[in-house]
Formats: structure tokens, C-alpha cells, sequence
């Protein structure tokens, strides 16, 4: 880590049109498996261009230069919720065909922050607090001013919930008159009875014009992927349970196959079988300080070593945290802290997310070809004494880190 | 070849059923030779393949081939790199309660509220933390004594490597006007020194009731200290005049610690939760004579006051959130400002606090300052060096060096680095901690159940909140 200090050379003509870089760094981290050491990645029209040992004689077209020890592709969180409560609509505990996209607000701070991490791409979802929330979004984190124009892939997945999420707050009808103000289900039982009766509704009704049940229909016949927030096995056991009995029920043929994949699996790490018999996928939460997170879940720090010996696919994810000890860069550092090594790591924040989400085509390794959307790092990524120096999105340069100890942020 | 301490005491062995650690780990004789792949001294170059030798207690010799007695055991790991322990120069955790609800309590003692059992010492000697000076939290305008400890012992006593480690002052308390908060410590002096007066002119008017008290109390005011009399010391502005002629024993004990602070002989912690609390508290200080030895604790915007607390000349423990991050009021946008930078450009002393007591400890917070660009040394010393200084235990803490206190962590790796982990810890020559036997690390990082294991994670973790110490409320964790 003696490389720490970073030499922006060159920086000249910084318009956020800017969209011709070279950048030289002492590791290129790909992504693909070939790694180099002393090279550089060309980025040209928001595209990267090139990735190379040595730029040589380039045709003489003037580009601006960026250095840094590392340089690896634009993270990608797939589990960022929206924190407003109340941008969820809660007039029906399922609302598949509702779009959070609608509900996001492109001058928030949060995607700034999620810049300086070093995130460029994001899967947003609703609140868990309907059973079938709606249709997430996956978007650059930085932009045009419109969420539209910053959409990779609107409606990319399905958002619903097992657990206690659902029902948190509800009101039983006993002990008061039960009135239009309480809100059902009130137990884990009745979470899993809405999803069932969602699922084998839209199958009866599998004609519908009815955007909520053709929304359901697509999802149960995988053309949808359905992401399930499910923090402890028992819950995770629910979700991989509610596939196979769609894959079994003769109700279902012909739309037997929906894509689960099983967010916040905080203790997926105790049944990983039951992932790798269903073919399903994870996003790990957060890792928490003590060994306990939401829900109750244990999740023991090599959780992700574990999934990785048995064969499941995994993303790490920081649910869109920007504090320095639990940003997504950081979760890549923990589940190394665990046993993973560091190309798994990276994968886990790149690659693997950006396959879950069906936008592997555009993001998620330094590629010709792909989104130029990179991420400079001060030292070794992913460890708490290295910094995210530059973001570029598309081309732009969207965040440069500090040049040195200052009080403040650079300015320009 | 390995070879550990011999089977515990029977004593030692309770203690050590108590907190799951290594069932070896023994009351000792703090003789222990250290072989390892790389000594960080923390004092000058690196050695490769070093050897440090600890007898009584204390390292005799550090080197490439220092020389041992043949029969010392041997802890031979040349896998490992050995590193000083790291010092903890405020915390709040450890306490049955952080705070007290009275407002001038200076004559309590953080000693009779320390848990040694508690699981904050457990995690601190899994983390290498091997001193900790743990004070009350910031709700008094005068609160208790705190106390220098290690992570290892049965009671205080064992634990102790400095009594009276300094008084807790706050000029600001959440819930209270500014205002009131500081005329509350300000009222603490004036009572001092009214009491002081008082002393006098009934010694003068040849009134005993000093004296009757101090029975009272139980205290012996005979004994051949307490019948002196001293003129008032220190540099405070005001002195209370002939204050000679009262012996010193007949001073209450209520106010007898304010009086030592005064007079030099006793430090303050001043917690200051912003810019303005930090102008109020070295004014006290400066009114009251013990700017010297004054250290401030900061939070929220606090290290805006930097160029008055560079003037003062005094050090500073840094809030745990090294990043402030405010709002532009005209702009919208977000300022991140990264605290240790602004103090290191102003060459202010400062000390980091952990981020939590079980897996962003110090380490962390001194990679973290690498991370923004402070040198990896002055980082580390931020975490060893400077708060021992700060806690006047320079001479016994801090580094890998001859003289110093036998504390010696044996990391996986570099100390800075995420993936590296405390393997053992050594205490006064003592080895007290061994990961490989540690079943709590089986549990929370590998999700091995133990039997007879503690819980993680439950309502007795010390979560605390970090600006007022309390312990947090038990509802789960929204992330």
C-alpha cells in the first residue's frame, strides 16, 4: 500500500461531457479474469475502448488522463430499498404492477453518495411493506436529471417479502371492532397465504388484461425475475418451498418456472443445499457489527465463503448505506475477512449483481464495449485503508475523491 | 515449535470459564520469549524474524536475536507479525451505567461501576485492545473519575493501569440549553472555591466543623498528610488566600477532586458536542487553571473550534464518525469533511475512538485514516502512541520497545489489513487470548454453535449510543 498517493495528471478541460479518458493504473481489475498489472482502459463516447498493457502510439487524439492504483468496473448494489415508508402504496398488500421508479427523486442526495462509494449501478426497490411491492428499477446513480433517462432496465424485477416485513404494524381485529383501518395479513402465515393466493389467482386468471395479473403471470413464467427479501431460514425455506410447489401444481403448467431469487438471505449460509437444490440466488445483507441482524438471522461472517464452496450464485449488498464502515466497498472487505478471495469479492459487487439483474450485457466488468463506468481506488479495493479517488458514469467523471489530507472536498 | 503456558491456576481458570477464552491462558509470571515473521515496533523499522523477550512483566529486549534464558516458554509463530496493543483513549462501555443523574459528582469513581465481566472487555482483547480508558458519559456537568484499564482481570484492582485517569466534564447535555448546561460546571468551581473560602474563615474564627465533617465522613483528618496545610498550587486564575493554614484533610471529599483538578494533579476530560462547546470549555479551563491538563472530547461539527483548540494547545479524542458530513443551505449539496485531516493540518494531538467495540475497532479507524490520506504512522499512533501519551502512559504503552509494558498482540497480517485477525494476545507477558480457542469468534464468524457459549448479539451486548453512552434501546436493528 505504498502506492497511496494519487497523481491526477492533466486535468484539464472538465466538462461533465467529457467523455474521452485514458486512465492508468497499477492493477486493472476486469473482472473477467485477466487482471493487469501496469495497464490502461481507454474510454471513448461513454464506452470503454480499450484495455491494454500499453496505449502506444493511440492515433493521436487528445484524451484526458486519469491515474490511480486500482481501477475496477462500477459497483453494482442490487439491494437498495427506498426509506420512505410512505412512497410504498399500501391500499392492498399486493400491488405487483405498481413502479418504484415513479416514486424516486433524481436530485436525492442518496445517489451522490452512492457515487463517492464508488456505486454506479443500483437495483432500487419499494419498502417491504406490502407482501408483492411492485416492479424495481435498475439505474445509473448519476445522470441526466430524469430517473427515466438514467434507467438501465425499468421493471427489471418483481419486490415481494416473507418475514415479518409485510405484516410489522398491522392490526389484528381482536380485542377492537375490526375496521377498514386494520390491515391484514398480521402473521408470517398470512404473508405466505397472500403470496400463494397472488400466485395461483393470476394463474386462474392467466387471460387477464389486469396489469397486476399479467405482471404475476410474466414473473411466474420467468420472464421476470422475483426477488424475495427473507432474512432467516425459516423464512428463505418459505420462498424456496413457494417455487417448488408452483413447479409442482398442475394449476401452473405452462408457466411453471419463475426465477426466485432470495434477498437479504442473512443465514442462507445454514442451508445452502436447500439454494443449490432450488437453483436459487442470494443477495447477502449488510454485514452487522455482532453476529445478529434484522429479523433475529445469524450471519455468521463467512457466509459468503460458504455460498461460494456450494455453488450458489451471490451479491453482496450494502442496501444503500454511504457510512464509511458498511458501504458496499466495505462488504466486499468483510466477506474477504471471511475467507473469499479478492476476484470472488469483486465479482459479488460487479458481475454477479449485474447477471442477477439481466444488465450483464452493459455493466459490470471493464470490457470493450461495456458502459464506461469505473471506479479509482487509492490503494488495494475493498480494504478500509484504501478510497474510492474517481467514479466516471457513462464517461463522466462524476466524483473525484480528495488529492490530499484537506479539510474539505475538492472543489472545481 | 509452539509451546504455551502451562495449565491455569485455579483462579485464573474461573475467569477465564467466565469470558470463553483460551483455557490455557494463565495467571503467568509474565516471562515469555516471542518469535515472529515481523515485529511493527511502532518505533522505528520493522524487524524481520525478531525476537522480543518479557520478563517481569516487561520487555527486556527486542531485536533480530535477542538473547533468552533456556528455560522461558517460547511462543514460535513465524507466520505471525507482532504488534504493540492498541490504547482506547475514551470510552463509555464496560460501565453497569454510563451516567449518573446527579449534576456534580467529581468524588465518584468509574471503578465502582466497571462490569470486568462485562463482554465490551471480552471483544476489546479480541480486537487487541489493551488499555481502555473508560469514563462516564456526558449527561453530568461534572461526572466521576475514570479509569486506565486492561480487558483482563477478575476485579478492578487486576485490571487497573491507572486510577483516577481524569474527571469527566460536559458543557453541553442533550435535552439542555447550552446556557444552563454551562453554568452548571461553572457553579461546580464557584461551590469549590466558596467551600475553600468557607475552610478558612472558620479555621480563622477557630470553628471545627471541617473537621467534624471529615469524622463524619469517615474519614481520618489526624493522620500526619492530612493534618498539613498547602497553599493553594496550580495556575488557576483565582487563589483562595491563607488557604495554608487548612489542613488539607479537612477539605470535603465531595469537593477534594474538583481541588486536585485545579491544582494540576488530576486531568478532565471535556466532552464537547460541537464548535461552540469547545470555546465554552477552554474557557472554564482557562478560568479555572487546568487547561493544561485538559483533554477535549469532541462530537458533531466540533472540529470547527480547530484553530481556538490549536491555540489551546491541547490534544483531542475525535468522535467515532470520522466523516462529518453536512448540507449546503444554499446549495442543497452534500460537504463531506474528514475530521483527523483538519486536526493534522493544524498539528493538534489527536486520538481516535472505535466505531463499535466488536468489528470496527481501532484498527479500522486507523486504516481508515490511511484511506483519506494521513500517513500510515501517524494513523497508527493516532490509536497507540498519541493516546497513551495523552493518558500519561507513554512510558508504558504504545510501542514495541525495551522497558515497556509486556503487551503484545500476534496478528494474522497487517495490522491495517481487513482480512487480518488478533491470533493471540500476550498481557504483561502473559498469553490471555487465543483465537483458535475462542468460541464466541467460531460463532460469530463461522456460525459454529458452541456449547456453553455466550449469546451475540442480545440484549447484553454493550450497544451504546455514542453520543450519550446510554445503552441502546433493545428494538432490532432497521437497516
Amino acid at each position: 500500500m505504498s502506492l497511496l498517493p494519487i497523481a491526477f495528471l492533466a486535468l484539464a478541460a472538465q466538462e461533465t461531457t467529457t467523455r474521452a479518458w485514458t486512465i492508468q493504473a497499477e492493477r486493472v481489475y476486469t473482472g473477467t479474469g485477466r487482471n493487469l498489472e501496469q495497464g490502461f482502459v481507454v474510454v471513448n463516447g461513454g464506452k470503454i475502448a480499450a484495455v491494454t498493457p500499453d496505449v502506444g502510439g493511440d492515433g493521436g487524439r487528445p484524451r484526458d488522463q486519469l491515474r490511480a492504483y486500482a481501477v475496477t468496473a462500477g459497483l453494482v448494489d442490487a439491494g437498495v430499498r427506498v426509506t420512505n415508508w410512505f412512497s410504498v402504496e399500501q391500499s392492498s398488500e399486493v400491488t405487483p404492477h405498481l413502479r418504484v421508479a415513479d416514486t424516486l427523486d433524481p436530485f436525492a442526495l442518496d445517489w451522490d453518495r452512492q457515487v463517492r462509494n464508488g456505486v454506479t449501478t443500483v437495483l432500487v426497490s419499494p419498502v417491504d411493506r406490502n407482501v408483492i411491492g411492485g416492479l424495481s428499477v435498475v439505474l445509473k446513480t448519476a445522470g441526466p436529471d430524469s430517473i427515466a433517462e438514467r434507467t438501465v432496465k425499468a421493471d427489471a424485477v418483481l419486490r415481494g417479502s416473507m418475514g415479518s416485513d409485510p405484516s410489522a404494524g398491522n392490526r389484528p381485529a381482536s380485542g377492537r371492532p375490526a375496521t377498514f383501518y386494520a390491515r391484514r395479513p398480521t402473521t408470517r402465515m398470512g404473508v405466505e397465504w397472500e403470496w400463494r393466493n397472488a400466485f395461483f389467482t393470476a394463474a386462474e386468471n392467466r387471460a387477464s388484461k389486469d396489469p397486476g395479473t399479467s405482471t404475476l403471470v410474466a414473473a411466474l413464467q420467468g420472464k421476470l425475475p422475483i426477488f424475495v427479501q427473507a432474512w432467516v431460514t425459516q423464512d428463505i425455506r418459505t420462498a424456496v418451498f413457494l417455487r417448488e410447489e408452483v413447479q409442482a401444481r398442475p394449476e401452473f403448467a405452462g408457466m411453471n418456472t419463475p426465477r426466485f431469487v432470495i434477498d437479504a438471505a442473512a443465514e442462507a449460509w445454514k442451508e445452502p443445499q436447500l439454494l443449490v437444490r432450488s437453483k436459487t440466488p442470494v443477495v447477502l445483507p449488510p454485514f452487522p457489527a455482532e453476529g445478529r441482524t434484522r429479523e433475529g438471522a445469524q450471519m455468521a461472517w463467512n457466509v459468503a465463503k460458504v455460498l461460494e464452496d456450494a455453488g450458489v450464485p451471490f451479491a453482496l449488498s450494502s442496501h444503500g448505506s454511504g457510512e464509511v464502515d458498511s458501504r458496499l466497498a466495505m462488504q466486499a472487505g468483510y466477506a474477504m475477512s471471511g475467507g473469499l478471495g479478492f476476484d470472488s469479492a469483486l465479482a459479488a459487487v460487479t458481475s454477479t449483481p449485474a447477471k442477477l439483474l439481466g444488465v450483464d450485457q452493459r455493466v459490470g466488468t471493464i470490457e470493450v464495449g461495456k458502459d464506461a463506468d469505473l471506479v479509482l481506488w487509492s490503494g488495494e479495493p475493498f480494504q478500509p485503508g484504501s478510497r474510492v479517488v474517481a467514479t466516471i458514469v457513462d464517461g463522466v467523471l462524476r466524483y473525484e475523491g480528495w488529492t490530499a489530507v484537506q479539510g474539505a472536498a475538492l472543489t472545481r | 515449535m509452539t509451546i504455551l503456558p502451562k495449565p491455569a491456576a485455579a483462579a485464573a481458570g474461573l475467569l477465564v470459564a467466565t469470558v470463553c477464552l483460551a483455557p490455557e491462558a494463565s495467571a503467568g509470571d509474565g516471562r515469555l520469549v516471542i518469535k515472529v515473521g515481523r515485529i511493527v515496533t511502532n518505533a522505528g523499522p520493522d524487524i524481520e524474524n525478531g525476537t522480543i523477550v518479557i520478563e517481569g512483566g516487561r520487555i527486556r529486549s527486542v531485536g533480530k536475536d535477542a538473547e533468552s534464558r533456556w528455560d522461558a516458554e517460547v511462543l514460535d509463530h513465524p507466520e505471525l507479525v507482532a504488534f504493540p496493543g492498541w490504547v482506547e483513549a475514551h470510552s463509555m462501555r464496560g460501565m453497569d451505567r454510563p451516567n449518573e443523574n446527579i449534576e456534580v459528582a467529581p468524588f465518584l469513581d468509574v471503578r465502582d461501576s466497571i462490569d470486568p465481566i462485562s463482554f465490551y472487555f471480552e471483544d476489546c482483547l479480541r480486537q487487541g485492545v489493551l488499555a481502555i480508558n473508560v469514563q462516564q458519559g456526558p449527561l453530568c456537568a461534572v461526572g466521576a473519575q475514570g479509569r486506565v484499564v486492561k480487558p483482563f482481570g477478575l476485579t478492578i484492582e487486576e485490571m487497573t493501569l491507572r486510577p483516577a485517569s481524569g474527571i469527566k466534564i460536559s458543557t453541553t447535555r442533550p435535552g439542555r440549553s447550552r446556557a444552563l448546561q454551562a453554568q452548571s460546571v461553572r457553579r461546580a468551581f464557584r461551590d469549590l472555591r466558596t467551600h475553600l473560602e468557607k475552610l478558612v474563615q472558620d479555621k480563622k474564627d477557630g470553628r471545627d466543623t471541617a473537621r467534624r465533617e471529615a469524622l463524619f465522613q469517615g474519614r481520618d483528618p489526624d493522620t500526619a498528610d492530612n493534618k498539613k496545610g498547602r497553599a493553594m498550587e496550580g495556575s488557576a486564575p483565582w487563589k483562595v488566600k491563607d488557604f495554608e493554614i487548612v489542613p488539607r484533610g479537612h477539605v470535603d471529599e465531595k469537593q477534594e477532586p474538583l481541588l486536585r483538578l485545579v491544582e494540576g494533579k488530576l486531568m478532565a476530560f471535556v466532552s464537547c458536542d460541537g464548535a461552540v462547546a469547545v470555546v465554552q470549555a477552554l474557557e472554564i479551563a482557562r478560568e479555572n487553571g487546568f487547561l493544561a491538563n485538559t483533554v477535549l472530547v469532541l462530537d458533531g461539527d466540533a472540529w470547527k473550534a480547530a484553530d481556538r483548540i490549536a491555540e489551546a494547545g491541547v490534544p483531542v479524542v475525535l468522535s467515532p464518525q470520522l466523516l462529518y458530513t453536512e448540507r449546503d443551505p444554499i446549495t442543497g449539496k452534500e460537504i463531506e469533511t474528514f475530521v483527523p485531516g483538519v486536526f493534522r493540518e493544524k498539528k493538534v494531538r489527536f486520538a481516535l475512538q472505535s466505531l463499535n467495540p466488536s468489528s470496527q475497532s481501532l484498527w479500522f479507524q486507523a486504516a481508515t485514516c490511511v484511506g483519506y490520506g494521513i500517513p500510515r504512522d501517524e494513523a497508527i499512533a493516532a490509536a497507540t502512541k498519541v493516546p497513551a501519551d495523552i493518558l500519561r502512559l507513554g512510558d508504558r504503552l504504545g510501542t514495541i520497545e525495551k522497558g515497556k509494558d509486556g503487551n503484545i498482540l500476534l496478528l494474522s497480517g497487517d495490522p491495517l489489513a481487513v482480512t487480518t485477525n488478533v491470533q493471540y494476545v500476550v498481557l504483561d507477558g502473559n498469553l490471555v487470548y487465543d483465537r483458535s480457542k475462542d468460541r464466541r469468534v467460531m460463532q460469530i464468524l463461522e456460525g459454529v454453535e458452541q456449547p456453553n457459549a455466550a449469546p451475540i448479539g442480545t440484549d447484553d451486548a454493550e450497544d451504546v449510543d455514542p453520543h450519550s453512552g446510554e445503552k441502546k434501546t433493545k428494538t432490532p436493528k432497521k437497516d
